[in-house]
């Protein structure tokens, strides 16, 4: 009877604290992302005066969002998407074929490049920024979209994850195609490609979301105004123009419902898959 | 068919190349940058050792690598403590318990330039609601990024709020893997919540929580977004994290090689880390 008690005041206790812990990370998301559809000067009217008001909106509008799209943020979300997207297709092009290589064939130095991929991504992207700029600038590629592209086409988790995937399919079937006489080039496009299609989809999502999120490589490598992406736009506005808060916070939240959205919609898969790149 | 001995490096060609020019040519460019002055007219000259020298003399460099180890030494084992008790507080089956495990995960989809711009305003001594919400607590404003006092300690929180719950998914994972007749077992002999956490749970955990603290400060270790997008390194330079320090010297000062000097230890730096996190890596009794 004492045990059971005990028990139940535990489990209360757990609830308890699981609920604390709840609010604390996702009311100030609440707060921002529901700030943005009040009206500007409503914004920061409640913010001091703390009650239901802080948190329920009195009136609600799309006057932020509808200036967002006639700001010059359009650009910055033109840009980061297409940077995005042409990222997402050279890269997975690129590092599958790599993943090809490395689980189908056996070649000398095979293992050392490996080696170099497997510490391409521990070693963090940040680590190496600035001497990055002083290569992009010798080829000439600072204030392009080369320079956001480029560097991260080649990606040593993503040949990772092609590689494990190719693994797992079976030699022989490679084995029939070369003595039907298929080119390995032929093997590669026409029947390991069609197979991968989760290994894709997750490399995707894996490489979308990195380059949706990337700041300070673009700050220093891309920082004209016409290449200028979402992140560093949203940073510009929160630091140069005080006075147009409708527009951070609509911006703001346009960047952060990019990234949660596919969490919120693929949650398991996505820890799986977009949880080993992001941190 | 005979395979051609080319075809397999054609294959990973186009990947090592970008992997070469992008990853490991920034190495030697900072290796080698470290060593160069370039003047203002912008001659190169071989300067030896003198960036370091001049690095290591400047007090401006060690106060940020002083507040460097300082953010590090408290945030790395608070995100790993925080994560802990957020894989802790999941792991017992429950009603409820998805929703929660997603809300945790949930920052972690914030990007830090986002982290940065939200809580910026959030915590705005005049401005923001988390003022309005201790006011109605009772308790004083804070002047939270505004003072030499608190800045750091608002970043480390505020960099904690987005990580917890993504080192918390590793952790979740080992304490998932460890067996429950082991745990069950002690429950029966009569050990506590507390002694099952300390003499089974803590030691099977070993591994997920070395790795867990050893990426997480490769990350941290390189933390710049909070002081470039909030404070700007202050105020009076207790934000001044070495990366921030790295930023200002190539693109505020110009000073080409100050800043390759300071990559280059950053990279060491990182490249210790790596190997930490390699040989934890490792399948258990490999050598």
């Amino acid at each position: 009877m004492h045990e059971r008690r005990r028990r139940r005041l535990a489990g209360a206790a757990r609830y308890a604290a699981l609920t604390l812990i709840f609010v604390v990370l996702i009311l100030p998301l609440y707060w921002f992302v529901m700030s943005s559809f009040r009206p500007v000067e409503d914004i920061f009217r409640y913010a001091n005066d703390f009650g239901i008001r802080t948190l329920v909106p009195t009136r609600i509008t799309l006057q932020n969002h509808i200036a967002v799209f006639r700001s010059e943020f359009t650009r910055a979300l033109f840009n980061s998407l297409f940077v995005c997207t042409t990222t997402v297709a050279l890269s997975v092009f690129v590092n599958s074929m790599a993943g090809f290589a490395f689980a189908v064939f056996e070649f000398r130095f095979k293992n050392v490049l490996f080696v170099l991929v497997l510490l391409s991504f521990m070693m963090p992207f940040e680590s190496i920024v600035i001497p990055l700029y002083s290569i992009s600038r010798a080829l000439g590629l600072v204030n392009t979209y080369g320079a956001l592209i480029l560097p991260e086409a080649a990606n040593g988790l993503v040949i990772f994850l092609f590689r494990q995937f190719f693994l797992a399919i079976p030699r022989d079937i490679y084995e029939a195609a070369r003595v039907d006489g298929a080119s390995w080039w032929q093997i590669y496009l026409r029947m390991t490609l069609p197979l991968s299609g989760p290994t894709v989809a997750a490399a995707s999502l894996l490489i979308f979301i990195h380059q949706w999120d990337a700041f300070f490589w673009p700050l220093i490598a891309a920082s004209s105004p016409e290449l200028v992406v979402v992140q560093v736009a949203v940073a510009r506005n929160m630091s140069v123009d005080q006075t147009n808060w409708g527009v951070l916070f609509s911006s703001a939240s346009i960047a952060v419902a990019v990234a949660l959205v596919p969490f919120l919609l693929l949650q398991r898969y996505y820890v799986r898959v977009v949880g080993l790149g992001r941190t | 068919m005979q395979t051609k001995w080319w075809t397999p490096y054609l294959f990973v060609s186009l990947a090592m190349l970008g992997l070469f020019v992008f990853r490991f040519a920034p190495i030697g460019a900072a290796l080698w940058g470290s060593l160069q002055e370039t003047s203002l007219t912008g001659e190169v000259r071989f300067a030896g050792l003198e960036n370091y020298t001049y690095l290591f003399s400047d007090p401006t460099f060690w106060n940020s690598i002083r507040v460097t180890l300082l953010f590090n030494l408290v945030i790395n084992p608070l995100q790993v403590v925080c994560a802990m008790v957020l894989a802790l507080m999941l792991v017992r089956p429950g009603p409820f318990l998805g929703v929660f495990r997603a809300s945790f995960m949930a920052p972690m989809t914030v990007s830090i330039a986002l982290t940065a711009v939200i809580w910026g305003i959030l915590l705005e001594p005049t401005l923001g609601p988390v003022n309005g919400f201790l006011k109605w607590l009772g308790v004083p404003p804070q002047p939270f990024f505004r003072s030499a006092d608190q800045a750091i300690w608002s970043i480390i929180g505020i960099a904690t709020w987005k990580g917890a719950g993504y080192w918390m998914i590793f952790l979740l994972a080992g304490l998932i893997a460890i067996p429950r007749d082991v745990l069950e077992a002690a429950e029966i002999d009569g050990a506590g919540w507390w002694s099952r956490l300390v003499f089974i749970i803590l030691p099977l955990m070993k591994r997920p929580l070395a790795f867990v603290l050893v990426a997480d400060t490769a990350i941290n270790f390189l933390m710049f977004a909070p002081p470039y997008i909030i404070t700007q390194g202050g105020p009076a330079g207790t934000t001044h994290l070495l990366m921030f320090e790295a930023y200002q010297s190539a693109f505020t000062y110009f000073d080409h090689g100050r800043a390759m000097a300071i990559s280059v230890i950053v990279l060491a730096m990182i490249l210790l880390i790596v190997g930490l996190e390699l040989r934890l890596l490792r399948p258990k009794g490999a050598h």
